[in-house]
């Protein structure tokens, strides 16, 4: 009834359009100070509960102020899908452990953990002193019930496959297709401040699970009392972490946390709190880093020849992959090995991080992108990028060759070939600047461009109805099989359809097999499965992605990650 | 007249129901889905389906749908907020987007028609020139250059305005966003302005009144600028429309909550609910205000007889 | 005068029922002493003639007119007058600011510009830089360094098209629309008026949006897009002006004279209302522009690498706090189009307004 009225308020401002042409003024001051008040009570409300001395307009004062590029989604840790949200909720919430600066998990609300010999069972040992911010302790139940939500059919998370198939964690998979109940999962509350997971086999970065927010407790009685509407509103999200959110309402374009004065922790963070500030405008945004609105921003493209010189400017790894999918198994022209050399050879990928994007971004000539996975000797993974190439680098020479060869066997002498993008302005840049590079080097080729929203984009290629996809993937956790596991067989991520046997052998060796508690044997089977992808040039890989991002001088202590948590401020400091 | 009016709020409604209808089979034709996430599976998918039952029938949704509105619930988002439902995403947006389009239309529209009478009024001379490149310049140059110069100029050079919108300053922080988006407003209806003065000046009755002794500024004011509302009005009553409902780009230069950043995304991301309740509400506007503008008509020129009552 | 005229004969046939043969003497002048001389002259000209000469003798409109013919010609032959085309990347010569030769030495068009860093402000020629002391960018050069010449002529000429289109659609659709809607009112025109709601009561955004991801993006689909959303605001004109003429004196002095409602609709009423049916025209030409440029904003305009005035205004927008001069060529490529088109529908306006005629 309360909303029907709301929905007739609305309706009946816009039908007085004229009236309120007339005396806009007005209007505007209502609406301010219903916003206003709307704040302010939700303000005071939390500040009350955490220090009552402190006035609200203080705190935001000395807050860290932060940009982002996009608004928060969710901020149900087992909705959440993307990173802003990530880094939203985690600003908030603690798991069982956390990223230290290195990205190296580290005991969070966890205070000791123990893993059988077998590697199948590990036991956390809850914190005493951890609390949500409404009072009550944090316990093992609230991370039951939090994992029982990210896999329960119901709920339908995006990332249940966290806790299945990457997890391994006992009837993650069965629950989630529905053949058991939710309840059966392999974790269990020993007692209060005991948790008790069961795995199905090894898994060795099991810890590094634990800080992603599919993991994060949920308490279950908060979580009824609110309904339907979980994470919307301050009042709908609890806090156990290092700040508190003060005030959120969906999609907003500014929202502001504040420092949990009973975080366990507390003694440790010297941030008063965050202001988020949301602007998709990367020139505007800068022009208010300029005016000090701003601490952090993100910079793009050309605008980094304004800032190359400031000290303030960093390139930030964000781990991503950009690549280009041919279609292997639809377009004959694709199917030839020849002709794939022949595209992958004609990408100066090199003229594409340093005259376009200019962001910092590495060109890239390996399956699994740069600096996110360090392995059993602590190197990364992907350092050297010249082990493929005889397979893959920017050659015009050798591409045109292969061309020819290529074109000889199919016996052809033009070739047209779409290529689908994303709608968003790096892609684009990207894109125009493939297509130039293939239809200059390779002569009777034509590549048009196809447009489109993500969402669209990626039916698209999981569809197979597409000739050339360029897309990305994100590592969702610090491992190379975040990568290396999407080209198996019937992967729905594996766009071209391209499917291996001996591939597909080495992953489930890797995954469930004999090699999953054998990290360095199991880091060479890797290489292998990396090299299967590249000889066969099933994927055009271009550059592993940075952001150009403007640190103020005056802040110290962000540490940014390229898996899971991009940002995290617990031991930011701001001076004066 | 009353009856005439009665019948129009009537046939409005069915309209609406109408849009509603047209609205529905678009968002089937959209290709794309809202759950087409690279990490969900397909029975994942298929589960998330049956939950906001998009697997039924087109027109059980949309009975359900108008069912549910009836009772003021118009859904839940599936992408830009999960989970919210659309009442509570655009409770606040909406009258910000108003707002500002309203204060963009009403200085648009006082200054477009100060301008347009200036012109008609000294027709031929250099300022009928100057005010004609004015428009010009109004209509050629897209708002979100306007943005973007207003915001360098007085935001980040001057700083008279914030550069960003803060909801604490709203008043402040909308005066560029209202002004950038009003050029166009001014523009067209400085030149239709013009262009109905210069012809209602030539006609017959202005050169009687003229000659009656009635002097200049009864005579533009009174017997000339309400002949020539009609189509001025008519030029308007859309913009006011296309106005408050948001603009992407100035939303997005000025980092404004509003709607219409909210419909673009909505529509990019299959984002069903969102872009039916928005689009339904630019809808009622639009008829309401077009409505509001049929019975304008009779009442600026009574020689306008919409119902025909007397046949 | 020329309606009198057409309804002579009529009028004649009529008188003969009452069996009077006329003779030559009634057409004489009586008591023609003086000689009144007879405008032979004007009765003569037909309509279109006398149009052109009003239309021409108007000078603002003939400076509109010219101009339009100077862009239309440098649509055609622009991109060709010098050694680049249009899609032809050279990322070594990207963002360089406008260069001419000869003109160089006066301190202008140097191919230097001024950066403003978040470090300080500081004046830069990368012709110098990069050794390219033989290379002459006219307009500058973009991002991927692609010639600003030669894209701001082949986006004027991808514009003129979708200009073009969308004004005959205008024309057609909108105005016989309109038109039609206000003569007959009533019934007829809450139907149509119904119709038309619905058509204009979906944001165009949705309309125009979701053709473009079913379609194959490219130009006949977005002129396809804006024929489906454009002829609305003219029609809305068009009965508007329809419902303010309509019940007037000269309406129902063809209908009494037994003039169908055709002809009094398009040759009785039309050459009325022809003034804001062109101001309309007029301003439906960058709406169908900036339409296009707004796709392209959101990415679904004219596919790349071809470009509009549209797309160019929004890529030198990206690049408007970086490297400004980008934006200004297609910006007054733009604006000088507009105020030429507005010119001549000014012109148009007068020379077709029949109440305007001298005798």
């Amino acid at each position: 009834m309360k909303k029907t009225k709301a929905l007739l308020a609305l309706l009946s401002t816009s039908s007085m359009v004229f009236s309120l042409a007339a005396c806009g003024s007005s209007a505007y001051s209502t609406a301010t100070t219903a916003a206003a008040t709307g704040a302010g009570t939700a303000t005071t409300a939390a500040a009350a509960e955490s220090t009552p001395a402190q006035p609200a307009g203080a705190a935001s004062k000395d807050a860290l102020k932060v940009m982002m590029e996009t608004p928060v989604q969710s901020l149900d840790p087992q909705q959440a899908t993307d990173g802003t949200s990530f880094e939203v909720i985690a600003d908030y919430t603690d798991g069982l452990m956390q990223m230290d600066k290195d990205g190296k998990a580290v005991n969070a609300l966890a205070e000791s953990y123990e893993v059988s010999d077998d590697g199948l069972t590990w036991t956390f040992k809850i914190r005493k002193d951890a609390n949500w911010s409404n009072g009550t302790p944090v316990t093992a139940k609230d991370f039951v019930f939090g994992w029982q939500r990210a896999v329960d059919p119901n709920v339908a998370s995006e990332y249940s496959y966290m806790l299945s198939d990457i997890g391994q964690i006992k009837n993650a998979a069965e629950i989630i297709a529905g053949k058991k109940d939710k309840s059966e999962l392999g974790v269990t509350a020993v007692d209060d401040k005991t948790l008790k997971v069961e795995l199905n086999s090894p898994v060795s970065y099991f810890t590094s699970l634990m800080y992603f927010p599919t993991f994060y407790p949920v308490n279950e009685e908060f979580f009824n009392s609110c309904a339907d509407t979980f994470g919307t509103s301050p009042e709908t999200t609890l806090s156990n972490g290092a700040f508190i959110l003060d005030s959120y309402e969906p999609a907003a374009t500014e929202f502001h946390l504040s420092k949990n004065e009973n975080y366990y922790d507390a003694s440790k963070i010297q941030l008063a709190g965050l202001d988020y500030q949301v602007i998709q405008d990367s020139q505007t945004a800068l022009m208010s880093y300029q005016n000090g609105e701003l601490d952090m921003t993100l910079v793009n493209g050309d605008q980094v020849d304004q800032v190359k010189d400031d000290p303030a400017f960093k390139a930030i790894g964000a781990g991503y992959l950009w690549y280009v999918s041919p279609n292997i198994k639809e377009v004959p022209e694709l199917a030839n090995d020849n002709i794939r050399k022949a595209l992958t050879f004609a990408i100066d990928r090199e003229a594409i991080t340093s005259n376009i994007l200019k962001d910092g971004s590495k060109p890239t000539y390996t399956a699994v992108p740069m600096d996110f996975a360090a392995g059993p000797d602590g190197s990364d993974f992907s350092a050297d990028q010249t082990k493929f190439q005889d397979v893959c680098a920017s050659d015009t020479a050798k591409a045109a060759e292969y061309w020819k060869k290529g074109l000889e066997e199919l016996g052809k002498d033009s070739i047209n070939l779409e290529m689908v993008v994303d709608a968003d302005d790096a892609p684009q840049k990207v894109a125009t600047v493939l297509q130039e590079q293939w239809q200059s080097t390779l002569p009777g080729l034509t590549i048009s461009l196809k447009v489109e929203p993500k969402k669209q984009r990626v039916k698209d290629l999981q569809d197979g109805n597409y000739q050339l996809g360029l897309t990305r993937w994100g590592p969702d956790y610090a491992d190379p099989m975040t990568y290396l596991g999407m080209w198996v067989t019937d992967n729905s991520n594996n766009y071209g359809f391209w499917s291996n046997a001996d591939y597909d052998a080495i992953i489930k060796e890797c995954t469930t097999g004999d090699l999953a508690t054998d990290a360095k044997g199991r880091w060479a089977k890797l290489y292998d499965a990396e090299k299967i992808v590249m000889d066969n040039s099933v994927i055009f890989p271009l550059y592993t992605q940075c952001n150009a991002e403007m640190v103020s001088t005056k802040v110290s202590g962000v540490e940014f990650h390229p898996v899971a948590l991009n940002r995290v401020y617990k031991n930011a400091v701001k001076s004066e | 007249m009353k009856k005439y009016i009665t019948k129009r709020v009537l046939t409005s409604l069915f309209t609406l129901l109408v849009i509603l209808l047209v609205l529905f089979i678009l968002m089937q034709l959209m290709p794309g889905s809202p759950f087409n996430d690279e990490k969900l599976n397909d029975s994942q998918r298929a589960a998330l389906y049956a939950k906001y039952g998009l697997d039924q029938p087109i027109f059980i949704q949309f009975l359900n749908y108008v069912k549910n509105m009836l009772t003021g619930d118009f859904g839940v988002s599936y992408n830009i907020s999960k989970n919210t439902p659309i009442s509570q995403l655009i409770q606040t947006r909406l009258p910000i987007s108003i707002n500002i389009g309203g204060a963009a239309v009403a200085f648009g529209a006082i200054l477009g028609l100060i301008l347009g009478l200036i012109a008609a009024l000294k027709h031929d001379t250099w300022v009928d020139t100057l005010c004609t490149v004015i428009s010009v310049i109004g209509v050629s140059v897209p708002s979100y250059v306007f943005a973007l110069l207003l915001s360098y100029q007085f935001g980040f050079k001057f700083k008279w305005f914030p550069m960003l919108f803060d909801a604490r300053l709203a008043l402040k922080s909308s005066v560029l966003p209202s002004v950038s988006l009003s050029m166009f407003t001014l523009a067209s209806i400085a030149r239709f302005t013009r262009s109905e003065m210069l012809e209602v000046l030539g006609s017959d009755y202005m050169l009687l009144a003229e000659s009656k002794g009635i002097s200049g500024f009864s005579l533009i004011f009174r017997h000339a600028l309400r002949n020539a509302l009609i189509p001025i009005v008519t030029v308007l009553a859309p913009l006011i429309v296309d106005l408050m409902t948001g603009s992407l780009v100035v939303e997005k230069i000025f980092a404004i909550p509003g709607v219409g950043s909210l419909l673009v995304n909505a529509i990019q991301s299959n984002d069903y609910n969102v872009v039916i309740s928005l689009a339904f509400i630019y809808s009622a506007m639009y008829i309401a205000i077009m409505l509001a503008v049929d019975i304008l008509y009779g009442i600026i020129d009574p020689r306008i007889r919409l119902a025909k009552d007397g046949k | 005068m020329i309606m009198l005229k057409k309804n002579e004969p009529a009028a004649a046939t009529t008188t003969s029922v009452a069996a009077y043969i006329p003779a030559d003497a009634d057409f004489q002048l009586k008591n023609d002493q003086n000689g009144i001389s007879i405008d032979s002259n004007f009765a003569s000209q037909s309509f279109w003639k006398d149009v052109s000469i009003r239309f021409f003798r108007k000078r603002s409109a003939v400076i509109g007119l010219i101009f339009v013919l100077l862009i239309t010609l440098m649509a055609v032959i622009g991109p060709h007058l010098n050694q680049y085309n249009y899609s032809a990347q050279n990322l070594a010569e990207k963002n360089l600011a406008p260069r001419i030769q000869g003109i160089e030495y006066l301190g202008i068009f140097d191919g230097s510009e001024t950066m403003i860093t978040t470090t300080g402000t500081k004046k830069v020629n990368n012709y110098a830089n990069e050794k390219l002391i033989h290379t002459f960018y006219w307009f500058g050069s973009d991002k991927y360094g692609r010639d600003i010449w030669t894209r701001t002529w082949s986006g004027t000429r991808v514009s003129l098209i979708i200009a073009v289109a969308a004004t005959i659609i205008d024309m057609v659709i909108g105005m016989s629309y309109g038109l039609i809607s206000g003569y007959f009112g009533g019934k007829t025109d809450m139907a149509m008026q119904r119709i038309l709601e619905i058509m204009n009561g979906i944001p165009r955004l949705v309309i125009v949006t979701l053709l473009l991801l079913v379609l194959h993006p490219g130009m006949i689909t977005i002129i396809f897009a804006l024929m489906l959303t454009e002829w609305v605001g003219m029609s809305r004109i068009a009965r508007a002006e329809m419902l303010k003429l309509k019940e007037q004196e000269f309406v129902l002095a063809s209908k009494t004279l037994g003039a169908g409602s055709f002809h009094i609709i398009f040759r009785e009423i039309l050459p009325n209302i022809i003034g804001p049916i062109i101001t309309q025209v007029m301003f439906s030409i960058p709406t169908a522009i900036f339409t296009e440029a707004f796709l392209s904003f959101v990415g679904l305009g004219i596919p790349v690498p071809q470009c509009s005035l549209g797309s160019l205004i929004s890529e030198g927008y990206n690049s408007f706090t970086t490297h400004a001069y980008q934006i200004v060529p297609p910006i007054i490529v733009m604006a000088l189009l507009m105020l030429s088109f507005n010119l001549i529908a000014d012109g148009l306006r007068e020379a077709l307004d029949p109440k305007l005629k001298e005798m």
